[in-house]
């Protein structure tokens, strides 16, 4: 039990992560409503963003800049992080796009709820 | 020149397409530009995959290794069009060349205004380089990239008829994608923490080291690519995005979800499963039962489905459900026949069914009805509209001398390799219900009184896109010579490697 | 090699000429009809001539790897000789038959095409080529089974298709194990499996009898085929009681003799309970038939009980068993489809379609009636008819292969098929008078004429067996 203890503190950020994660996933599958999916979306996201960057992460490590006054020559990871950025455009992206697809549905249904969209589509596809 | 373009053709092939969609929309005002522009690059990235794939055959599987800004391997990012890549490649330029065939001077009228038509061109475009990045990319992080561009391309897609039902669709779609490719980043970011590369080979070779050591990651780095590639390619319970988006999208858009956008998911996973983790990992984690197990399932969990449907469009989209089923099947045969199977079913089924959504598409915009028993009679009034659908059904029934057939002919052969027998029962089970679902539809058309309406072909672009892809169908059944080589070499190669 | 195209092709070109004529020309098109019927004939008896004559007649080539090869033997000679011959009957039958009703165009189309994949089952030379043409026919007769367009029509079209496609993809499965196992389909050479003793052999065996079993009708793959009695009678005559029935025969000799071959046959225990299979099936079929009161169901439920003959032939692994076997697949053909085309003018010329309404039709139909009796006769297996002889060499096949409770079987089957037919025949002559001599007229002489002839065939070859006997000869002496 200490054992375990001991390394989900030396590796909390991944911890984190799991756990943002798993939020995520819950919101998403969970909530009927279409911004919590969304903010569900990115809940999940942002917890795969912070395993990478924790990944880079190395303690003690200096900027990744080439310096000749740098003495212990380790270095964070820079890649991770930039690959992250690539990650957080991605997800504004589709975060965007979707925004976009509710405000058409709030116009067509007057609801942001996927249940009573549900239903009214059925009740339109019935007439 | 030429030299200039030869030697840097891996990377055309992807960026030509992207380039043209970001240009498009300056040439919005003139329909005919924009479309001849779009069908031009189409007919380009065919002679282009055409010139590699000579190239890869004529070297005999040495890949063609492309490193961008000239950066060595495990620095910089690497493209590799190997039998694989230029195998894909042929299979999108042929599909989307048609499809785009089909959609010229015949979308306003699905989707609305002029403006609409040319975003429905750039996201087109736009999907179509993403799928050729997925063919020749050698790099998990572009992999995500591409996903996710192809991902909002096709959302895009889904939406593009101004309807509401469009945008439900798509809405779903989009979340239940971005949860697909959420895991997806997941799977590469731990391969990425335990192996320290990102280059697919080395990658594989870190991995092929100390797998041993961290089994448990491995086991979670499958199956978050499992999952989410599953989702994506709308593996069986896992689908259920599929119908609505396929069936509420334009017609063209419809040939190239099913037809294209789900077999680049598929490569991808492909490419992670066997270049990546390697053939030993899959069977020493016993992932290919998996993947037989979820095949069989999906084929006969997807044919009952389409059964159900009276819906035209939804019943092929159902049935794109359970053909992916086959794929998966496929995937599990960790054997040369197996996998040259799986490519060329693959390959089959991207042919196959772009060409009967597309002939679905031209009969709903000719009659306006969207059931099939509404469409009695219409052999007679739209002949080769018509012809060409059998054809494609032929072909995804898996009668001898369409394409279908020859796929089917090596997935029996790898799983019988594999000493898998119910399996085999289950291909073959899974080709009757396609027929139960696919012939009604045709004696519907052929042999019930015709309605005295006035139901015409669609023009002359169109009937020459529904030709084209039926003579690809039956070409494939008939002389797949070069096309099953790569195919067989490719498969070849993804047991060769550790 | 030309005339083996050529036979091949008549029935395609013809057909596809048919579909491009015009709806009313009628004349005209029964001409066509005729025209390439009899090619398809004749270049099938030049090719049957010279595969006797023991040339070798061979076109072969390759689709997606696999090779496919049409070369005839003995065996497929006859019976594409069988069904080409037939062919030409049953077109000039259809001539009667089918003038005043709907659809024409279509129906002479998919008629002619059929040939053309009949031919294609019979002259195919490995496994690929029978393979495809074997599903081939399916697709090529299911509009001739849906003709009549109704729901009941569309129904059985629906369960000939569901039963025939599930029989190909169990053949599919044996032909890609044997394939695996073998390595070559070729029938040319041998048998395909000699010396590959295997333990799965027994179930491959299966597969391919079961599924080639569901076109020939085995029991209890047998449902499609008196649902398909729907048809037109001619298609009823000559597709379900000979060509699409006989290629799933064919099907069966060619897995028994040319796939595994008597020898490797008889050392699978599996094979040893096939013969019982078949006399099950001969005696519950022509039982069931009894019952039958509409006469179509009858002589559908006839067919299958006859096609099990042939089987039972086959299975006794003997020389003698496989004379019997092939002069039973000539003779029952033309005594069989004599009997549908009786049953065709009696409910056309009537309105009958059920034996107990019959009384004294033999008397306004004495022609037909008479034919029908003559075919009767040749059912139960009488002497001047030809199914004597080929019942007599089943029975010495049987005898000869150690069991004799089969050639018990046979004489039952003989004597409840004659309880099955000649009441029949009697309650047609026995009713009351009514001559109102309906045989009059072109479009009956267009029925008559092929039934009397092929009546007339089977009383001929009954009393000369010899001349087909060269034939039978060549079939048994090319895999003993």
């Amino acid at each position: 039990m200490r054992i375990l203890l001991e390394k989900l503190m030396a590796n909390y950020p991944y911890f984190a992560a799991v756990v943002l994660f798993t939020i995520g996933a819950l919101t998403v599958m969970t909530r009927s409503n279409l911004f919590k999916k969304l903010i569900g979306i990115n809940i999940m996201e942002s917890g795969i963003f912070l395993m990478f960057v924790a990944a880079g992460n190395i303690r003690g490590g200096a900027v990744p800049i080439l310096d000749e006054a740098n003495t212990k020559s380790v270095y964070i990871n820079p890649l991770p992080s930039a690959l992250m950025l690539t990650g957080i455009v991605v997800s504004v992206s589709v975060t965007a796009f979707a925004l976009a697809l509710i405000v058409r549905l709030y116009k067509s249904y007057g609801t942001t709820d996927a249940h009573r969209i549900a239903e009214m589509r059925n009740e339109v596809s019935e007439r | 020149m030429t030299a200039a373009i030869t030697a840097n053709l891996p990377v055309f092939v992807v960026i030509a397409p992207l380039f043209v969609a970001f240009v498009l929309p300056t040439f919005a005002r003139r329909m005919r530009l924009v479309e001849g522009l779009v069908i031009f690059v189409e007919a380009l990235g065919l002679v282009g995959a055409g010139y590699l794939a000579s190239i890869v055959l004529a070297q005999k599987g040495i890949p063609i290794i492309y490193r961008l800004g000239g950066w060595p391997a495990p620095w910089g990012i690497e493209l590799e069009v190997g039998s694989l890549g230029a195998f894909f490649l042929l299979v999108i330029a042929g599909v989307s060349l048609p499809v785009a065939l089909f959609a010229r001077g015949n979308l306003t009228k699905e989707v609305g205004s002029k403006e609409r038509v040319t975003r429905f061109y750039v996201l087109y475009l736009l999907l179509n380089g993403a799928l050729a990045g997925m063919a020749v990319t050698n790099d998990l992080f572009n992999v995500f990239v591409l996903v996710e561009v192809a991902t909002l391309s096709c959302c895009g897609l889904v939406s593009a008829r101004n309807h509401p039902r469009a945008a439900e669709a798509a809405f779903t779609y989009l979340i239940l994608a971005t949860l697909g490719s959420t895991l997806v980043l997941g799977g590469i970011g731990f391969l990425y923490i335990t192996t320290g590369h990102l280059n697919m080979g080395f990658s594989s070779q870190e991995l092929g080291r100390i797998w041993q050591d961290n089994p448990h990651v491995v086991w979670v780095a499958i199956s978050f690519m499992l999952v989410g590639f599953g989702v994506k390619s709308a593996l069986f319970p896992l689908h259920l995005w599929l119908p609505d988006a396929h069936s509420t999208a334009p017609s063209p858009a419809s040939a190239i979800l099913s037809g294209l956008a789900i077999k680049g998911y598929l490569i991808c996973l492909l490419k992670i499963l066997y270049n990546v983790f390697g053939h030993t990992l899959i069977q020493a984690f016993a992932v290919h039962r998996i993947l037989v197990l979820a095949g069989m399932v999906a084929i006969i969990a997807g044919s009952i489905l389409a059964l159900t449907q009276d819906e035209l469009k939804r019943r092929l989209a159902f049935s794109t459900v359970a053909q992916v089923g086959y794929i998966y099947l496929g995937l599990g045969l960790v054997n040369t026949k197996g996998l040259t199977g799986m490519l060329f079913y693959l390959a089959s089924h991207a042919v196959s069914k772009s060409a009967l959504f597309l002939a679905a598409g031209a009969m709903i915009a000719a009659t306006g009805k969207q059931s099939i028993s509404e469409l009695a009679g219409i052999g007679r009034k739209m002949p080769i509209t018509m012809a060409v659908f059998t054809v494609g059904s032929l072909s995804l029934v898996g009668i001898p001398l369409f394409s279908g057939f020859i796929g089917k002919w090596y997935l029996i052969l790898g799983n019988l390799e594999a000493g898998n027998i119910i399996p085999v029962a289950v291909i073959i089970i899974g080709s009757v219900l396609c027929a139960a679902y696919l012939f009604p539809i045709i004696r519907t058309a052929y042999f019930e009184p015709v309605a005295d309406e006035d139901w015409q072909d669609p023009g002359l672009p169109q009937k020459i896109s529904l030709i084209l892809l039926a003579v690809a169908i039956v070409i494939l059944g008939v002389l797949p010579g070069p096309f099953l080589e790569l195919a067989s070499r490719a498969a070849a190669e993804f047991l060769v490697l550790q | 090699m030309l005339n083996l195209i050529l036979a091949l092709s008549s029935g395609v070109v013809g057909g596809l000429i048919v579909a491009m004529m015009p709806q009313a020309n009628h004349r005209l098109r029964n001409l066509v009809v005729l025209v390439f019927s009899a090619s398809g004939m004749v270049f099938s008896w030049r090719v049957a001539q010279m595969v006797f004559a023991g040339e070798s007649v061979k076109i072969a080539g390759e689709f997606g790897g696999l090779a496919w090869s049409l070369a005839p033997d003995p065996l497929g000679a006859v019976f594409g000789l069988i069904a080409s011959t037939l062919w030409l009957f049953a077109a000039v039958y259809s001539f009667g038959y089918m003038a005043q009703k709907h659809k024409q165009r279509t129906y002479y189309t998919f008629l002619l095409i059929s040939l053309s994949v009949t031919l294609g089952v019979a002259f195919s030379g490995n496994l690929v080529a029978l393979y495809l043409f074997y599903e081939l026919l399916t697709f090529a007769t299911y509009p001739l089974v849906i003709h009549e367009r109704s729901s009941e029509a569309v129904k059985a079209g629906s369960k000939y298709i569901l039963y025939s496609l599930s029989g190909a993809g169990a053949i599919l499965i044996a032909i890609v194990i044997t394939y695996r196992w073998a390595g070559n389909l070729d029938f040319a050479g041998g048998p395909i499996l000699v010396g590959c003793l295997k333990p799965g052999l027994s179930w491959l065996l299966l597969l391919f009898v079961g599924g080639f079993g569901v076109k020939a009708a085995i029991m209890p793959l047998h449902r499609w085929l008196p649902a398909a009695m729907i048809a037109p009678t001619p298609v009823s005559a000559l597709l379900h009681a000979v060509a699409v029935v006989y290629s799933g025969v064919y099907g069966i000799l060619r897995v028994v003799y040319s796939v595994f071959g008597h020898e490797l046959m008889g050392q699978l225990s599996f094979a040893s309970i096939l013969p019982w299979i078949a006399a099950f099936t001969i005696l519950v079929g022509v039982a069931i038939a009894t019952q039958q009161d509409v006469l179509k169901r009858r002589l559908a439920y006839h067919t299958i009980s006859q096609l099990s003959y042939i089987l039972l032939g086959a299975f006794t692994l003997q020389p003698w068993g496989l004379t019997g076997a092939i002069l039973h697949m000539i003779s029952y053909s033309t005594l069989k489809v004599t009997l549908f085309f009786c049953a065709g003018i009696i409910a056309e010329q009537t309105g009958e379609t059920k034996v107990s309404r019959m009384g004294g039709v033999g008397w306004s139909l004495p022609k037909t009636m008479a034919a029908f009796g003559i075919a009767s006769l040749g059912m139960i297996g009488m002497l001047p008819l030809n199914t004597f002889w080929s019942k007599y060499y089943l029975m010495k096949g049987s005898v000869a292969g150690g069991r004799w409770p089969l050639a018990l079987v046979l004489i039952g089957s003989g004597i409840i098929n004659a309880l099955c037919f000649i009441p029949t025949v009697v309650t047609a002559f026995s009713g009351e008078r009514v001559r109102s001599d309906t045989e009059q007229g072109g479009r009956v002489a267009l029925m008559l004429a092929p039934t009397m002839f092929l009546a007339a065939i089977s009383l001929f070859i009954g009393l000369w067996p010899g001349i087909v006997w060269s034939g039978v000869q060549a079939v048994v002496d090319w895999f003993f």
